[in-house]
C-alpha cells in the first residue's frame, strides 16, 4: 500500500517547520499542565470536581488512548509540556538556537539505562498506585510536578530529552504502540544521508537542535523512539525528511527482538486486564485491596499484579510457542512473536478506556467551569449533572475494538511467525483467549 | 537576542506566573468551610464568629461525601453540602449566644460528632430565662434501669382503649403524661375492674390522646433522619451502625475496667416493651437531651428544640402502641 | 536476503473468490451478532433484593434475574449517602443511612447491565460498581463468537508463504 508524503503539502510542511505554531501549542500545554498541578495541590480533594483529575485522567487520557496514539503515534509527545522548561534551559533559548549555547553537563545517558526498562518500572510504579493516583487530586498534582522537575533536573545533567526517552512512564507505552499508527517521520532518500556531512539532524546546527530523542533520523525505520518534535526537519540541509501517511501498523512488519519492548507489551496487556477486572468489575474486595496502599491486602494485590505481568502472561505465551517448529532461538522468538500483543494491547486499552471515559466525560463540563471547586461558574456548566454518555453504544464499541484488535494481532502474528519461520497458531490462540477474557471482564 | 525570542520568553514567563498565581490568589481569597467525615476532622473551621443583626455569609464545601448543614434550635431548613461543590448560606441572629451547627446527612459512624459552634456576640433584646428540663426537676436517674415488671401480650390498641377511657382515673394533664411511664399509668388502673389487656389498651389510648398527628409526623421524619441509622428503621436497635457500635464497645472493653454500662454498645431496641414501657416521656427526653455519656448515643440538647424532642418521644412510643391511623 | 513477498495483483477469479469469502465472513459475523436466538419462556416473577451499599462496594454486587421479572431493589446505605444507577435502564435511587429507598422496575431488556453509585461517596466512588444479569448475557457470547469467527477468518485467509 502506498505512502502519502504529507510534508509535500506546503501548508503542512511550513506549519511543522515553523517554530511559532509549535511554541503556541507548547505554551498552552505548559500553562494547562502547571494549572493542573496547582489544582491538584490546592483545589478540592474531590477528584470528580477537580481540574487535575478530570483533565488528566479523563480528558487527556481519552484523547491520548482513543485518538493520539492510534492515529498519531507519538503525537502526544510532540506537544507534551513536560520536557519544555528543562529543554529551554538546556538550549538557552525557546526558539532557534542562540549564538552562545549555555554550558550544561550534557552527559550521555549510561549504556545500561539506554533501553525502556526504566520506563517499564516507572509505569509499574504508577500502576500499582493507580487507584489512589486516579482518584486523589493532590497525588496527581505531586506526580505531575515530580515528572516536570525530574525532566528539568535530567536536562541539566544529561544531553537531549533524557526524561522523555528513558524515564517517562507514559512514553514507554506510547512508543511501543506508536508502531501501529498511520503516521511516520522518515527520510526520503537514504543515499542523501550517506553523503551528508556533519549529520546536523543528529548533531544540531544553527537552524535547530540535534535530535532531542537521541535518534539518528537517517536510520529511523520505526516510530518507537521518534517523538515527532520536528527538529530534524528544521536542521536537514537537504530537505530529506518527510512526515508520511502510511498503512496502520506498518512498523509491525519488522518485529523487534528486544526483551524490554516485549515485556512492555505484556505489562500493558496485563495491566489492561487487571484494571478491567479490579476497577470495572463488581468485586469490592479487589478494589479495597488496590486502594488501601500499604495494607497487607495491597501487598498481595501488588504481588498478584506483578506475577500476572511478569510470570503468568509471558509464561503462558512461552509455553505456547515452545514446541513449534522454529528457526530462531526461543528468546528472539518470544520477543518477535510478542509483537502481536501490541495491537491487541492497544485495543484492550481502547475498550477499557471507553467505559470510564464515556461514563465520566460529563465531569469535564463541571470541571471547566469550576476547576478548583471554589464555587466558580466560568462557563455556566458548573452544575452540569453527572450523566453517562452513549451508554447504548458502549458494549458494541468495546466488542468492535476488541475484535478488531484480535484480527489485527492475528495478522501481525502471522507476519512475525513467517519471519521467525514458525507457526502463528499458538499466538493466535493466546490472543483469542485473552480477548475472550477481556470481553468477559468488560461486558 | 532576537525579538521573537524575547517576546516568546515573556509570554512563557507571564503564562507560568498566571498559571501559578491565579489559582493561589483566588484560593487564598475564598474563605471556605470544609466539611469532612468526623474521622477526618469534621468541620474546618469549626468555630465561627458572628454578630447579632449582621448577616453571616458562609461558604461550605465537602471534601469527601454528602454532608448537610443546619444550626441547632434555629428554625431553618437544612442545606446539603455536596462533594466538590460550594454551597452559600446566609444566617441572621437575633440573640447572642453560642449556637451549635451540625451535619444533617449521615456521613459515617461518627456523623453526629460533626458539630461546630457559632459564637454570636452582641446585646440581647429578649433574654429568655433558662428552663430546667423535666427529668432534672423530677430528679430522674437517667442511667438507672427502668424495666417494666409487667408487659402486655402483643401491642396494645389505642382504639380499643378509647371505649374504655371515659371513667378511668387518669390525670389528663400534659404534666402527668410527661412524668409517668406507661407502666406507671397501667399500675394506677389496678383498682379498676379491667383486665390487664384492657388496661394496656387504655394506656395506649391515653398515650395517643397526648399525641397530635402533626407531632407524630414530625417525630417520624426526625427519627428517620437522625435516629434510624443506629436504632433501625423499624426501631429494633438494628440500624446500619449497630454492629459498628458494638464492635467499638468490645474493642474498648480492654481499656475500661469499671463502667461497662457506659461504653459503646448496641443501640436501644425501641420495640422492647420491657424497657420502653417503663420509661416516661421525661426520661426519654432526658436521654435525648443529655446523650449516653460514652455509650455512643449523641446528646441533642443544643440541636433539637423542646418541641422536636416531644415529637420524637411521641414517635418512639408508636413502636409500642398501635395508634389509630 | 529474504525472498520478496508475492505482490502480484490477484488474478480475476482469485479476486472474486476473495471478495466472496469476505462477504460470507461478514454475513456470518452479522448473523452471530444479530440473529435472534430462541429465548426460553420463563414466567416473569417479582424479585426483591436488599442491597447494602458501603464505601466502595455493593453487597450483593451481582444480581441474577429472568427477562420480564419485576425487580425491587431496596438500597440500604451502611455508612454514607450512596446512590444506585442502572446502566441500560437509566434509572437510579439514593439512600441515606437509616433511610433506605426502593427502586422498582421491570427488567424487560435482557443482557448484563452494570449498576453504580451516582452520589459522590468518597475517593473510589467512580469504581463502586455492581452487575445486574437479566436473562443470559447474550451479547458476551455473541462477542466471543465474533472473536472466534474473526480468528477463523484470519487463519484461513493466511497468505501463502512466498
Amino acid at each position: 500500500m502506498a505512502k502519502i508524503e504529507l510534508t509535500r503539502i506546503p501548508f503542512i510542511k511550513n506549519a511543522l517547520k515553523s517554530r511559532y505554531p509549535q511554541l503556541a501549542v507548547f505554551i498552552v500545554m505548559l500553562i494547562g499542565y502547571i494549572f493542573a498541578i496547582l489544582a491538584g495541590l490546592i483545589g478540592t480533594p474531590v477528584g470528580s470536581h477537580n481540574f487535575s483529575i478530570v483533565f488528566v485522567w479523563i480528558a487527556w487520557w481519552a484523547i491520548l488512548i482513543l485518538v493520539a496514539v492510534p492515529f498519531f503515534g507519538r503525537g502526544w509527545c510532540a506537544v507534551c509540556p513536560i520536557p519544555l522548561p528543562g529543554e529551554w534551559l538546556q538550549h538557552g533559548a525557546v526558539l532557534s538556537p542562540p549564538d552562545k549555547r549555555p554550558k550544561w553537563l550534557n552527559l550521555r545517558v549510561p549504556k545500561m539505562f539506554r533501553n525502556i526498562w526504566l520506563q517499564n518500572i516507572s509505569y509499574l510504579l504508577l500502576a500499582l498506585f493507580s487507584s489512589v493516583l486516579l482518584t486523589t487530586p493532590n497525588i496527581t498534582g505531586i506526580v505531575l510536578a515530580a515528572m516536570l522537575f525530574a525532566a528539568i533536573g535530567l536536562s541539566t545533567v544529561f544531553e537531549r530529552r533524557a526524561f522523555c526517552r528513558y524515564l517517562c512512564p507514559v512514553g514507554g507505552f506510547i512508543g511501543l504502540y506508536s508502531q501501529t499508527a498511520p503516521i511516520e517521520l522518515r527520510i526520503k532518500d537514504k543515499q542523501v544521508c550517506v553523503t551528508c556531512e556533519g549529520k546536523p539532524c543528529y548533531n544540531g546546527s544553527s537552524a535547530g537542535y540535534g535530535c532531542p530523542w537521541d535518534v539518528f533520523p537517517g536510520g529511523l525505520t520505526k516510530n518507537t523512539y521518534c517523538g515527532l518534535c520536528m527538529e530534524c526537519i528544521r536542521t536537514c540541509p537537504h530537505d530529506n525528511i518527510a512526515v508520511n501517511l502510511r498503512p496502520f501498523s506498518a512498523d509491525l512488519a519488522k518485529p523487534s527482538t528486544r526483551m524490554d519492548e516485549a515485556f512492555k507489551a505484556f505489562i500493558m496487556l496485563g495491566s489492561a486486564i487487571v484494571y478491567a477486572g479490579v476497577l470495572l468489575g463488581p468485586w469490592g474486595m479487589f478494589k479495597d485491596a488496590a486502594y488501601n496502599v500499604g495494607s497487607s491486602a495491597w501487598f498481595i494485590y501488588a504481588i498478584v499484579f506483578l506475577a500476572i505481568i511478569f510470570v503468568v502472561l509471558p509464561g503462558l505465551f512461552t509455553l505456547g510457542i515452545l514446541n513449534t517448529k522454529n528457526t530462531l532461538p526461543l528468546k528472539q522468538r518470544f520477543a518477535s512473536l510478542s509483537t502481536a500483543l501490541i495491537p491487541l494491547g492497544l485495543m484492550f486499552w481502547v475498550a477499557f478506556s471507553l467505559s470510564f471515559v464515556l461514563t465520566n466525560a460529563s465531569y469535564i463540563l463541571a470541571a471547566l467551569s469550576d476547576p478548583l471547586g471554589l464555587g466558580w461558574n466560568l462557563f455556566g456548566t458548573a452544575n452540569a449533572a453527572w450523566l453517562p454518555m452513549l451508554t447504548s453504544i458502549l458494549a458494541p464499541a468495546q466488542t468492535l475494538a476488541l475484535v478488531v484488535g484480535l484480527v489485527w494481532s492475528a495478522r501481525t502474528a502471522q507476519k512475525s511467525a513467517n519471519e521467525a519461520g514458525t507457526s502463528s497458531m499458538p499466538v493466535v490462540i493466546y490472543c483469542f483467549v485473552a480477548t475472550s477474557l477481556m470481553l468477559w471482564l468488560l461486558l | 537576542m532576537k525579538r521573537a525570542e524575547l517576546i516568546s520568553r515573556i509570554l512563557i514567563v507571564v503564562g507560568i506566573l498566571l498559571a501559578v498565581g491565579a489559582p493561589l490568589f483566588f484560593w487564598a481569597r475564598t474563605p471556605l468551610i470544609h466539611a469532612r467525615m468526623a474521622e477526618d476532622g469534621g468541620w474546618n473551621p469549626d468555630v465561627i464568629q458572628a454578630e447579632v443583626g449582621k448577616p453571616l455569609h458562609l461558604k461550605f464545601t465537602s471534601d469527601d461525601v454528602v454532608h448537610g448543614f443546619a444550626v441547632g434550635q434555629m428554625d431553618m431548613q437544612s442545606v446539603d453540602i455536596l462533594p466538590g461543590k460550594v454551597t452559600d448560606i446566609t444566617l441572621n441572629f437575633d440573640e447572642p449566644g453560642i449556637y451549635t451547627f451540625f451535619c444533617t446527612r449521615w456521613c459515617g459512624l461518627n456523623h453526629w460528632r460533626m458539630r461546630g459552634t457559632i459564637e454570636v456576640s452582641g446585646s440581647s433584646s429578649d433574654p429568655e430565662p433558662a428552663t430546667v428540663p423535666l427529668y432534672v426537676s423530677l430528679k430522674l436517674d437517667l442511667d438507672a434501669p427502668h424495666d417494666a415488671p409487667v408487659v402486655p401480650n402483643g401491642k396494645p390498641l389505642a382504639i380499643s382503649g378509647q371505649s374504655l377511657e371515659t371513667n378511668l382515673p387518669i390525670d389528663q394533664s400534659a404534666e402527668y403524661y410527661r412524668s409517668h411511664s406507661p407502666y406507671e399509668v397501667f399500675e394506677s388502673l389496678q383498682n379498676t375492674p379491667l383486665t390487664d389487656g384492657q388496661r394496656w389498651n387504655a394506656v395506649a389510648y391515653f398515650w395517643q390522646s397526648n399525641t397530635t398527628s402533626e407531632s407524630l409526623a414530625n417525630g417520624r421524619q426526625l427519627y428517620a433522619q437522625n435516629c434510624a441509622a443506629c436504632h433501625g428503621e423499624n426501631g429494633a436497635g438494628n440500624g446500619v451502625f449497630a454492629d459498628d457500635l458494638v464492635q467499638a464497645g468490645e474493642a474498648s472493653m480492654q481499656s475500661m475496667s469499671g463502667a461497662m454500662n457506659m461504653m459503646m454498645q448496641a443501640p436501644v431496641d425501641f420495640t422492647d416493651p420491657r424497657r420502653m414501657l417503663g420509661a416516661s416521656p421525661a426520661l426519654l427526653q432526658g436521654k435525648i437531651l443529655r446523650g449516653g455519656m460514652g455509650t455512643g448515643m449523641p446528646m441533642w440538647g443544643s440541636i433539637f428544640t423542646e418541641q422536636q424532642i416531644w415529637d420524637l418521644t411521641a414517635y418512639i412510643y408508636s413502636f409500642q402502641f398501635e395508634y389509630e391511623k | 536476503m529474504r525472498p520478496t513477498p508475492n505482490t502480484d495483483r490477484p488474478t480475476s477469479p482469485n479476486l472474486m473468490r476473495f471478495h466472496f469469502s469476505l462477504l460470507l465472513l461478514v454475513m456470518a459475523g452479522l448473523a452471530v451478532a444479530f440473529v435472534p436466538l430462541p429465548v426460553p419462556a420463563i414466567t416473569p416473577q417479582e424479585r426483591t433484593f436488599e442491597i447494602d451499599a458501603h464505601q466502595f462496594a455493593y453487597s450483593p454486587s451481582e444480581l441474577k434475574v429472568n427477562t420480564g421479572d419485576t425487580i425491587t431493589i431496596q438500597l440500604v446505605s451502611a455508612d454514607v449517602v450512596h446512590g444506585l444507577y442502572v446502566y441500560g435502564y437509566d434509572i437510579s435511587v439514593e439512600a441515606d443511612p437509616g433511610q433506605s429507598a426502593t427502586l422498582t422496575f421491570v427488567a424487560d431488556k435482557p443482557g448484563s447491565f452494570r449498576f453504580r453509585c451516582n452520589i459522590t461517596c468518597g475517593a473510589m466512588h467512580p469504581f463502586m460498581i455492581g452487575k445486574l444479569n437479566v436473562g443470559s448475557n447474550s451479547w458476551l457470547y455473541r462477542s466471543i463468537g465474533l472473536a472466534a469467527l474473526a480468528v477463523f477468518g484470519v487463519t484461513v485467509s493466511k497468505k501463502p508463504k512466498a
